[in-house]
């Protein structure tokens, strides 16, 4: 069965060249150009994966997210956007996103990140990864959860690697692991990233004129 | 007095048909007390200050007005709510204004009042200060030679004044001897109130003009900068970007625009920053994707000052850049810099075609020269790694103190 793909995004004439690069390798089964109509006809069909945009009237992907998260958890949200800005990179990811990508993405490597969205995988562009490694960078864990505060040696490699412009494959092979493996790595940085509250992270995000 | 009945007629007829639709509510911005003169003022579509000066009139006949604000508070005790009013015509505000003036005369002929005096007084005092403060009007003296108020305006005017003298006139005369205050004591103060009512509105509103005024000039100037901004930016390129015909240069010109404006409009660059390397190390991959066509990738973690031994490694990995672009024959470079602890981490690393690192011919040895003396001399250490159809990845290290 063919992957379920729903593509949100206010600028129409990117929607349409996105539905025709993904339309042979995915069923494209709607798209929408509001929030309002995004969230209820995602519900309604109840895709595997939504490819969102950052910024949009009355409010953006981040509503989309949670309002659909609240009632369809199982529906994956990927997050495309021209916007490589901290504050709406790690927004999305805290909202419930599982990966975001950047707009100039290479077309195969868009599909390639959807399907690895559908297998319950994260995707970390390089962007991204520098921006987890900055903000847990040369930070203490807290006692209130310790693990949760800090990454792993492991996870920092494969993160540093990714912001290399490695992709996942040539990431394991530099790393002598498998491809699974990387894959754990990252999606445990997507759920230390999304679960953690760490004072740092606010810091962070506000030193940048975040929030 | 039998054209006042008449319009007194009107009046009430007029009053009936309002009340027959009225949903009558108190008010929720705009009020004094309750909200309910305010209230009354938007059901009958005037001005909310003559409601006012009624209630106070009317509070002056045994405290009549008193009476019927508080009836009308408990009648929309519940019911407080913001309506848009719906102006009233002016021959049918005439009309209200007699039939209040006809119902004051019953009243009078009754001789339901205390005194004659304190009634006119006060009558003609709050609806005379009544006519001199709408709050559209500029004031009275100046809204005499404004051209832009119009001729009911100037009347309402005039007849403000007018009563306004008039009970001043009423006052002096009744109260003055009665309390004994000296007739110059009372004339200065009159006076005084006389210029405040007159000039206040006007102050106030000139004050007011005056702000919003330098407001507006500044958002004129923003606008303006903005739009030089775009014009001198944005516009040109996309000028370039239309009379090109070659995508790839297309691609670079979009990508530089791009990364500039989201400077621009973030304020990414930070204004002091031309003295860090993360700065320094955008800056240099910018030019050199706009110099050699090849989109570079910067990714930065953590920063560092820059100083003689950063520029170094600067300069290296700017030529590590330049040597990707010219020679990799990679779609795009990526450019990786972290600071960590006690070091300074630059990767530039590409996915191009790769050479064998043992086997540099000897015209390249200038880019060992330039990339791994540059590093070492400065204290530092640069590996390139290599692989024919690997792509290619130099790595240069600077240790940095701690902290």
């Amino acid at each position: 069965m063919r992957v379920k793909v729903y593509l949100v995004d206010d600028h129409r004439l990117f929607l349409a060249g996105v539905r025709a690069e993904l339309s042979e390798a995915f069923s494209i089964v709607g798209s929408a150009y509001d929030v309002d109509t995004a969230i209820e006809e995602i519900r309604g069909l109840e895709p595997d994966v939504v490819l969102i945009d950052v910024h949009m009237p009355d409010g953006g992907g981040i509503v989309v997210v949670e309002g659909v998260g609240e009632t369809n958890p199982e529906v994956k949200f990927l997050a495309l956007s021209v916007s490589d800005q901290a504050e709406d990179v790690i927004g999305m990811i805290r909202a419930g996103a599982r990966g975001y990508v950047t707009k100039t993405i290479e077309p195969a490597d868009l599909a390639d990140a959807v399907r690895r969205i559908d297998a319950g995988d994260a995707v970390f562009s390089p962007r991204l990864a520098g921006f987890v490694l900055d903000a847990f960078a040369g930070v203490m864990p807290t006692e209130e959860d310790p693990e949760l505060d800090q990454l792993t040696t492991r996870e920092k490699d494969v993160l540093r690697l990714i912001a290399r412009g490695f992709a996942y494959k040539q990431v394991a092979r530099k790393l002598n692991i498998s491809i699974k493996t990387v894959e754990t790595h990252v999606s445990s940085v997507l759920r230390k990233l999304q679960l953690t509250n760490r004072h740092e992270l606010a810091r962070w995000a506000s030193k940048r004129r975040i929030v | 007095m039998s054209l006042i009945e008449v319009e007194a007629g009107g009046g009430d007829h007029l009053i009936v048909n309002r009340i027959g639709q009225l949903r009558f509510r108190r008010r929720g911005r705009d009020r004094i007390l309750a909200g309910v003169a305010g209230g009354l003022a938007d059901t009958l579509g005037v001005s909310d200050a003559f409601v006012r000066a009624a209630f106070v009139t009317l509070g002056m006949v045994w405290g009549l007005g008193v009476l019927v604000y508080l009836a009308m508070w408990l009648m929309a005790l519940d019911r407080v709510e913001d309506t848009q009013p719906e102006p009233v015509a002016t021959h049918q505000a005439v009309g209200l204004g007699l039939a209040f003036a006809g119902s004051l005369l019953f009243l009078g002929a009754l001789g339901w009042w205390p005194s004659n005096a304190l009634v006119i007084t006060v009558g003609a005092l709050s609806f005379g200060t009544a006519a001199l403060t709408d709050r559209n009007m500029p004031g009275p003296l100046a809204a005499l030679v404004d051209p832009s108020v119009d001729r009911p305006g100037r009347l309402r005017m005039l007849v403000g004044v007018a009563l306004l003298i008039g009970g001043l006139a009423v006052f002096s005369s009744s109260v003055g001897p009665i309390s004994g205050i000296g007739p110059v004591v009372l004339a200065v103060a009159l006076t005084g109130f006389g210029i405040l009512v007159a000039f206040g509105p006007w102050v106030t509103r000139l004050a007011q003009d005056l702000s919003t005024e330098r407001r507006e000039r500044i958002r004129q100037e923003e606008r303006a900068e903005m739009a030089a901004h775009l014009h001198d930016s944005v516009l040109q390129t996309l000028a370039l970007i239309q009379r090109s015909d070659d995508p790839a240069r297309m691609s670079i010109l979009a990508r530089h625009q791009e990364s500039e404006l989201r400077d621009w409009l973030y304020g990414n660059a930070p204004i002091d920053g031309s003295d860090l390397l993360s700065t320094a190390l955008k800056a240099s991959a910018r030019r050199i994707e706009a110099d050699h066509q090849v989109p570079i990738d910067v990714v930065v973690v953590g920063d560092h000052p820059l100083n003689e031994d950063t520029r170094a490694l600067l300069g290296a990995a700017s030529e590590a850049m330049v040597n990707a672009s010219k020679h990799s024959g990679a779609e795009r470079i990526s450019l990786y810099f972290e600071a960590e602890d006690n070091e300074l981490v630059v990767y530039v690393t590409d996915q191009g075609k790769g050479f064998e690192p043992a086997g540099v011919a000897g015209d390249r040895r200038g880019i060992a020269e330039s990339i791994k003396g540059r590093v070492e001399r400065a204290g530092g250490a640069a590996d390139i790694d290599s692989e024919p159809g690997e792509g290619t990845e130099v790595v240069l290290r600077m240790p940095v103190a701690a902290g």
